[in-house]
């Protein structure tokens, strides 16, 4: 280790030369570039091509921007980035708080840790479609099983689904439900890095639970809060299976988000457009995921 | 500042036990040091003084307050950890106000308290860092600092200077030893370095087995071993050993026979010992001295000469290999014969229970 590092140091320049000269280690480089050229680079280059074209799956005209015009005129756009918004913020905000309790409650001292932390994590393994028909049947105003449930105390529960106020908000609760399970994963490992010696010196220090929580949990965690945040804000923002599976949209356009708008087109058969749309979608996500991350991760370098 | 007392601590768990039974009175101001082997249960016994762990039964007074279910904060202790456990995210001003902060101490008097830990400790110069960016001793200090600021009336140390250099591991035990004397608080310590042990105590307790072996004096402990274990832990390099079989008893004294130590003899008080009886000898390196009429001969098989001293290992007549530790210059060859005399008050001899038998040791035949 030594020898080498001393040899590393004493013949750095020509060493260098020579590794940037010798075609050796690209072979090596080769395989992973050829795999992510024909499944991302590719694909994304192309779709930013057709996003210029009338496209009709065999053959395409070139049309410039006109495809970006048109889906900027969309009338339902405007409710469509709302609503991805909200939702994004929504499940993204309550994933955390959730995640974080339910990470916190499964690392303390509880019966049946191994299996409460299985049965959270269970929803993930369920498939998004499946989940959301469950939920559609049992958030039905009145023969699904929650508001059967709400009218045995007295509540007249709200028509989840169907009011055009709540639809979105329905369909985020239903996200966090099936995604926090990862989220809490996430925060476990996180939790469990910090070393048990931090939680000793507080209490000798004085600090009660909720003060441990707050001074050595909460910011000895960030890296997988910031970590929760990020994959469950892009997730949010991406999402359609859920949407286009519990309501299609609807009622009206009251759920719609920019995935469920884009292939609303795409089944119409325009699919210039809805590449557009996908392009878009990649740059809003782009914009606001680029800088919140950067964001998170240099208040964690100032800490 | 308080004593504390335990009385009859144990530890189990599940049905292993780890502290079986310890009593134990630490006076106030006293530095008391606890030693023994890894897995001796001097760290447990010390966390169970800190609240960090349970005890199984007994009881436990710090001052007058029986402190058996006392959360940590309420028994007006302070600990530094082996890992020092500095907060990573807090700078070290705030490290050492942590628990200030907790107690909502006035900003005035939190910072009056910190500025005084860091004067006693030199850090002054540290205070806006994070502990990533200081070094071992650095970091040693600053957890020292966030003890002193709680002023409490004991302070627990768990193997503090495990993590440092050598050189830094004796810098730093001088400085405790010195804020100890300027402190004046009781203060327990835990490690498994008897120099360490040595040189910080007022008293040192030798645990084994989750049993108190002895506790005592250091040079009491050095000089007085209550048991083999004792004799063979506490010292550097360690006694030599080596079993005997008591010969015949005349008056008050008896013969020792064994292998290359045949003509030995030493004088009881006690008479508790008959012919035939299996004992074990024991006598310090330090204690043998060249002469060439001593009665342990042996022939040296190595010779480490560390300029102040010479150390001599060296084989006796059956076979077994002992040390003896003599001046620098001593004129002694590898692969020559070797004699050394001993004197009597620096033979100690152990019954078949590893007890001492506290001989008086009134002669050493002379010849062998």
């Amino acid at each position: 280790m030594m020898a080498m590092s001393s040899s590393a140091t004493a013949s750095n320049a020509p060493l260098t030369k020579r590794q940037r000269t010798s075609p050796y280690p690209t072979w090596f480089f080769l395989p992973a570039a050829i795999i992510y050229g024909v499944l991302f680079l590719f694909p994304t280059f192309s779709s930013i091509y057709f996003s210029l074209t009338r496209w009709t799956l065999f053959d395409s005209t070139f049309i410039g921007l006109d495809n970006f015009a048109q889906f900027f005129r969309e009338p339902f756009l405007i409710q469509g980035v709302i609503n991805t918004i909200i939702f994004a913020l929504v499940t993204c905000t309550l994933k955390v708080v959730f995640g974080l309790g339910l990470a916190v409650l499964l690392t303390s001292d509880i019966r049946m840790r191994a299996l409460l932390r299985s049965i959270v994590f269970f929803p993930v393994l369920v498939s998004a479609v499946g989940v959301g028909i469950a939920f559609t049947a049992m958030m039905h105003p009145t023969r699904g099983i929650i508001n059967i449930a709400l009218d045995l105390v007295g509540i007249s529960g709200p028509g989840w689904l169907t009011n055009p106020a709540l639809a979105i908000y329905s369909v985020a609760l239903v996200e966090v439900w099936r995604g926090v399970g990862l989220a809490t994963v996430i925060f476990i490992a996180g939790i469990m890095s910090i070393p048990q010696d931090y939680y000793e010196a507080a209490r000798i220090d004085g600090a009660s639970a909720w003060e441990r929580f707050c001074y050595i949990t909460l910011p000895l965690s960030r890296p997988a809060t910031v970590t929760v945040i990020i994959l469950s804000f892009i997730h949010g923002l991406r999402n359609f299976e859920l949407v286009w599976a519990m309501t299609r949209g609807g009622p009206g356009f009251a759920s719609d988000v920019l995935a469920s708008v884009i292939y609303k087109q795409y089944q119409a058969g325009f699919y210039g457009l809805s590449t557009a749309g996908n392009v878009v979608l990649f740059v809003l996500i782009a914009l606001m995921a680029i800088p919140l991350y950067i964001y998170l991760n240099r208040r964690e370098g100032h800490q | 500042m308080a004593d504390l007392a335990l009385k009859s601590i144990h530890k189990s768990y599940g049905s292993v036990e780890v502290i079986k039974g310890i009593d134990l009175d630490i006076g106030h101001g006293e530095f008391v040091v606890f030693v023994g082997p890894s897995g001796c249960g001097k760290s447990t016994l010390l966390r169970m003084i800190a609240g960090l762990e349970e005890i199984t039964s007994g009881e436990l007074y710090i001052g007058e307050k029986l402190c058996n279910n006392m959360e940590p904060r309420d028994r007006g202790i302070a600990m530094v950890f082996q890992s020092y456990a500095l907060y990573p995210h807090m700078s070290v001003y705030d490290n050492v106000g942590f628990g200030l902060k907790l107690a909502k101490a006035p900003k005035e008097e939190r910072d009056r308290k910190i500025r005084e830990a860091a004067r006693i400790l030199q850090m002054e110069h540290l205070l806006e860092r994070r502990p990533s960016q200081l070094s071992g001793g650095q970091r040693q200090r600053v957890a020292i600092g966030r003890a002193i600021v709680r002023e409490p009336e004991v302070f627990l140390f768990d193997e503090p200077l495990s993590n440092l250099d050598a050189a830094l591991r004796v810098d730093m035990r001088m400085e405790l030893s010195k804020l100890h004397q300027q402190l004046g608080a009781t203060m327990i310590y835990v490690t498994h370095d008897q120099v360490e042990a040595m040189t910080l105590a007022d008293k040192i307790v030798v645990l084994n087995n989750g049993e108190v072996q002895q506790t005592g004096a250091p040079i009491d402990l050095y000089k007085n071993p209550a048991n083999l274990f004792v004799a063979g832990f506490i010292g550097s390099p360690k006694m030599n050993l080596s079993p005997v079989i008591a010969g015949e008893v005349s008056g008050s004294r008896i013969a020792l026979g064994g292998e290359g130590l045949e003509q030995l003899s030493y004088a009881f008080d006690g008479h508790r010992q008959k012919p035939g009886d299996r004992l074990t000898l024991g006598i310090r390196p330090h204690a043998l001295k060249i002469s060439e009429t001593g009665p342990v001969k042996g022939k040296v098989d190595l010779v480490e000469r560390l300029g102040n001293e010479t150390i001599i290992n060296f084989r006796l007549g059956n076979g077994e290999q002992w040390l003896a530790v003599v001046d620098g210059d001593a004129p002694i060859g590898r692969g020559g014969a070797v004699a050394f005399s001993v004197a009597e008050s620096d033979i100690m001899l152990f019954d078949e229970n590893g007890e001492n038998v506290r001989c008086l040791v009134s002669a050493v035949d002379g010849e062998i």
